[in-house]
């Protein structure tokens, strides 16, 4: 047993097996395949930072100015002063970042168990869950709503945070993930004697950093781009998260798209930092090799 | 296997208690697993759920008090044309959205995992799209396809294609709306597929080329069965969303033209928030949940069937 | 990790009781108050961005200052739709605010609420109201069933906006007050050059209200009317109506038309010197001014001149009597001829009192939204109103379906108008 799990914890050190030497190109085909995938994502992206540049004037046209009379980097410190961006960034910081630990400890948990334990009722409750993914939210906006206000909570980003502290949508991912770890190595630490918990923490959730980087991404992307659940429990200016501070510039009218398109611009830019640091984590998880029957 | 040859092999007059406490915390460790879970789940989504099943057995504009008026609402959908071709946009567009969007993840997931240089700009390309939010998404495809000045247009001209009406044209704004979404989602479906490649053991691909097997077999047979947990995962969940596609329509189209892309949720809304029929609207919803709950339930069932699970 | 989360989670918890307990302490909730020493709290809900965001604080503090017992917080409810999803939430929750900027076209829904405050009281004791100073148009809306449900917010109407350098290349003279249908219809085919992607008009085209208000137009100064006089069947499956749908074909045949999808495009579209003429209100000004060299003028006629408003409502709703008072003063304060007057100058909204042309401040207000004159002139021709029932929105999406599928060529408008009537008496005919 003990030598199991010193092997196992070797294992779980160790990185990528190395690559197999491979002819050398000048440069890989694939960047033929992906330039231009990646121009076609990152179309929009440009636009908008085109615009974001313009003046108001020339933001006013259609078909759009493609080629600006010059780069006008104000607009961007401009709409900062506009509104209190300050806020709307830290609200949106805490609600995303507090969203994202909840998701990941609560949907961890509970996949789990729905993954490797069996308890009664599992599977009913299951679907049971799976299934509060499938009422649109225009229907539970209200009612969420009148929740929320018995709690004390409306108009403070608790109120934002505890609807979505916890979805299905994690649980049910992870669940898919954890099944396709190889389970000797937990039955091996069950005969050791670790505790449930123990498992999960120790093995299970070390071996799962990329499922867990990604329902991180994903859930800190929600929280921060979410629009409606704000505009319904907030009323106050300074506890407005990002997307709904930003409507505030958006006229029904558009006068100052420049300034609006910088406001959006400037409110991607901390998601996409996130997905680079999320990267980080996916990495070959290892314990694979070695672990013969 | 000594150890557990111990835990099963039973014990004379000690078996009872010591079997039972084990079920017994499997049972228990179960449900305080999920415990915390369902608390928050059941307050903020079933609630709601069931307090919206009231709503759709009432007459209710949500300002003057509402009253009960049983099965009518559900009957009234029975008669209704609109709600049929709802549900008909819907399924054709969950359709056309779902197989696409999770091929081409696939696809491009696979071409994303190597190590060539760029590789996390690449990555970082194909993610921009889904941190767009849906507002300025919907501003650059209407720009994009503008019949008169769009980009598409000017490309096709110049390809000595014939222009087209694409939002505007009812037989092609609801595959117009595919190719948006499509776009603005493949990210998702990417980054999962990904995450399930890390967990692909690299021994076993370098078996299977060692025994000789084409890269395609070697992707077929060992890859694609691999894969299959974040597969279903992803067509469940494709399916679940694409069966309740709003937000797109609302930014572009407005369920039009001729009613072309009004699908299940954007015709629950028109009921709910432009007609004040939000009983009805709820009645709506319920029936798309049924809907939904007989599909996935359905999907799952082919996955316990077809999903390999290395355990 | 664990660790880290059970802090991370306790500091939401942590941060959660704060919000509650922030909520109590402030003033500047949804809740207001009305505190025993006399001062009043209360809560304005507006969807004011840009100018008018602005333009709302300052007036809200304005009358903070001068009214000691009284502190008026203005707060963003978001745009269009959305906002009415939140009041409805407010209302659901038992909490709604005590003024909220409401669309006309909710009006009659909004009356069937019971914390919907009927202001014809206030009104009758109260003279110097000067209710009937508000243009007619505005004044229809506010008024469901004899109740008085708003004061006006908004008051705009639709002009002919035309560009002044197409019409001179093309060689045709200006349009006039005396212009009718015949020289409209000739102009937009005049005007049409594909080879240019040049349009004659613009004509918002998603069958939403926006597609139906212009119809509407069309169908008055064809002496047509929506309804019959009771409201009961419709009227507008006439020979003027007709007559309108036609022209609209005629237009769309050309090719004369540049359709906007409901995202708002043709204002840019129009800056870019693709479209010769808008039929548009004084809120696009913002947009064009400064581009195109413009003129604004009155609708053709074919019988008529008329035009259509929409106007919007202030709402009060019943916190309590003395939060009611209190809302009904900002509002008559905020509407006074002084200040409304203060406010279009800030803004380029019109004001919406016809004395307001008296006022000495009047001619800077012109002077500062170019081409605005002719859109006040206008109010005179908006002497009809679109029906204030809770069914309107069904029959507009009914119209709307019509007008689209006339515009994109897939009905004639016989046959969509006949439709469209038969749907909308489903509609009226209904037990509600």
């Amino acid at each position: 047993m003990a030598s199991t799990s010193t092997a196992t914890v070797d294992r779980l050190v160790r990185l990528d097996a190395p690559e197999k030497p491979r002819r050398r190109l000048p440069f890989s085909p694939w960047h033929l395949f992906l330039v231009p995938v990646a121009l076609i994502m990152l179309l929009p992206l440009i636009w908008m930072v085109i615009l974001s540049l313009e003046t108001s004037s020339e933001a006013q046209s259609f078909p759009p100015v493609v080629l600006p009379s010059g780069l006008h980097f104000h607009n961007y410190v401009t709409t900062w002063n506009s509104e209190p961006f300050g806020n709307f960034f830290l609200n949106s910081a805490i609600y995303s970042v507090t969203t994202v630990a909840g998701n990941l400890l609560f949907c961890s948990l509970a996949a789990y168990a729905f993954a490797r334990l069996k308890f009664w009722g599992r599977d009913v409750l299951f679907i049971v869950l799976l299934a509060t993914l499938m009422v649109p939210f225009q229907v539970l906006l209200i009612p969420t709503f009148l929740i929320v206000k018995h709690l004390g909570l409306v108009d403070s980003v608790g109120g934002l945070i505890m609807p979505n502290l916890c979805t299905a949508f994690g649980i049910f991912m992870l669940r898919q993930f954890f099944r396709t770890l190889p389970i000797e190595l937990e039955e091996a630490a069950r005969i050791d004697g670790t505790s449930r918990l123990g498992i999960l923490f120790k093995i299970v959730l070390p071996l799962s950093l990329p499922a867990l980087a990604t329902l991180g991404i994903i859930q800190f992307m929600w929280s921060w781009n979410d629009f409606l659940w704000p505009l319904i429990i907030i009323d106050t200016a300074s506890h407005a998260p990002l997307q709904l501070g930003l409507s505030t510039l958006q006229g029904a009218h558009r006068s100052h798209w420049n300034l609006v398109m910088a406001g959006t611009v400037m409110s991607q830019i901390p998601m996409l930092v996130a997905f680079l640091v999320a990267q980080r984590w996916f990495i070959r998880s290892i314990a694979f090799t070695g672990i013969k029957q | 296997m000594t150890a557990r040859a111990e835990v099963t092999r039973p014990v004379a007059y000690q078996q009872p208690s010591r079997w039972h406490r084990i079920i017994a915390s499997e049972h228990l460790a179960g449900w305080a697993f999920v415990a915390p879970a369902v608390i928050l789940i059941a307050v903020f989504a079933l609630i709601p759920i069931g307090w919206s099943l009231l709503l759709s057995f009432q007459a209710n504009n949500l300002l003057a008090p509402g009253h009960y008026v049983g099965l009518a609402n559900y009957k009234a959908l029975t008669k209704d044309p609109q709600f049929k071709s709802a549900i008909g946009h819907t399924i054709v567009y969950t359709a056309v959205f779902v197989p696409i969007s999770v091929i081409g993840a696939l696809g491009l997931a696979v071409a994303l995992n190597r190590k060539i240089r760029g590789m996390r700009f690449y990555r970082l390309a194909v993610f921009v799209p889904l941190v767009t939010s849906t507002v300025a998404t919907g501003i650059v495809f209407l720009w994009l396809l503008d019949p008169t000045f769009g980009l598409v247009n000017y490309v096709l001209h110049a390809l000595g294609l014939p222009q087209q009406k694409f939002l505007q044209d009812p037989n092609q704004a609801l595959y117009c709306i595919v190719a948006m979404t499509v776009w603005g989602w493949l990210g998702f479906d990417v980054i999962v597929y990904l995450a399930a490649l890390q967990g692909i053991p690299q021994d076993l691909l370098e078996a299977s080329e060692i025994d000789g097997a084409s890269k395609w077999a070697t992707f077929r047979s060992v890859v694609l069965p691999l894969l299959s947990p974040a597969t279903l995962f992803l067509v469940v969940w494709s399916t679940i969303n694409a069966l309740q596609l709003f937000d797109e329509i609302y930014v572009t189209t407005h369920g039009g033209p001729l009613g072309a892309t009004t699908v299940l949720v954007y015709y629950l809304y028109q009921q709910a928030f432009q007609f004040f029929n939000a009983g009805y609207g709820a009645a709506i919803a319920y029936v798309l949940f049924v809907g939904i709950l007989i599909i996935t339930l359905f999907q799952l069932w082919v996955g316990r069937r077809r999903v390999y699970y290395t355990s | 990790m664990k660790r880290i989360c059970l802090i991370v989670v306790t500091g939401a918890l942590i941060v959660a009781g704060c919000g509650s307990s922030s909520k109590s302490s402030s003033t500047g909730t949804s809740a207001g108050s009305g505190s025993g020493s006399g001062h009043v709290n209360i809560t304005l809900w507006h969807g004011y961005t840009d100018v008018e965001g602005t333009a709302i604080k300052a007036l809200a503090k304005e009358f903070n200052a001068t009214h000691p017992n009284i502190t008026v917080t203005p707060q963003f409810y978001g745009n269009s739709d959305y906002a009415l999803q939140k009041v409805l939430a407010a209302i659901a929750g038992g909490k709604p605010p005590d003024i909220s900027y409401l669309y006309g076209s909710w009006a009659a829904n909004i009356a069937t609420n019971p914390t919907t405050v009927n202001l014809a009281p206030y009104i009758a004791k109260d003279p110097s109201w000067n209710w009937n100073d508000f243009w007619q148009a505005a004044r229809n809306v506010t008024t469901v069933n004899g109740k008085i449900i708003g004061v006006p917010a908004l008051i705009d109407n639709l002009a002919l906006v035309y560009n002044k350098k197409l019409f001179a290349q093309a060689g045709i003279p200006l349009p006039t007050a005396n212009w009718t249908w015949t020289d409209f219809e000739n102009a937009a085919i005049k005007l049409t050059d594909p080879s240019k992607k040049q349009f004659g008009w613009a004509y918002v085209n998603d069958a939403s209200e926006d597609t139906v208000w212009r119809f509407w137009a069309m169908l008055w100064q064809a002496g047509g009317s929506i309804l019959s006089p009771d409201g009961k069947q419709a009227a507008f499956d006439s020979p003027a109506g007709l007559k309108a749908m036609t022209l609209l074909q005629t237009l769309a045949k050309h090719n004369s038309i540049y359709f906007d999808d409901g995202s708002d495009v043709y204002p840019g579209v129009f800056n870019s010197g693709h479209i010769g003429m808008l039929w548009t209100g004084p809120w696009d000004l913002s947009q064009i001014t400064g581009h195109q060299p413009y003129g604004v003028s009155t609708l053709p006629a074919d019988q008529n001149h008329q035009t259509i408003s929409g106007p919007d409502n202030w709402v009060v709703f019943n916190n309590g009597a003395a939060r009611v008072n209190a809302a009904i003063t900002f509002l008559k304060w905020f509407t006074s001829p002084k200040i409304d007057l203060k406010w279009a100058t800030m803004t380029g909204d019109l004001p919406i009192r016809a004395s307001a042309a008296k006022l000495p401040g009047y001619q800077a207000f012109v002077k500062k939204y170019p081409g605005i004159a002719a859109w006040v002139a206008n109010l005179a021709n908006a002497t009809q109103s679109r029906p204030v029932t809770t069914t309107y929105p069904k029959i507009s999406t009914a119209v709307g379906q019509a007008v689209q599928s006339v515009l994109l060529g897939k009905a004639d408008p016989q046959q969509a108008l006949s439709q469209a009537a038969q749907q909308v008496n489903g509609i009226l005919s209904a037990p509600s």
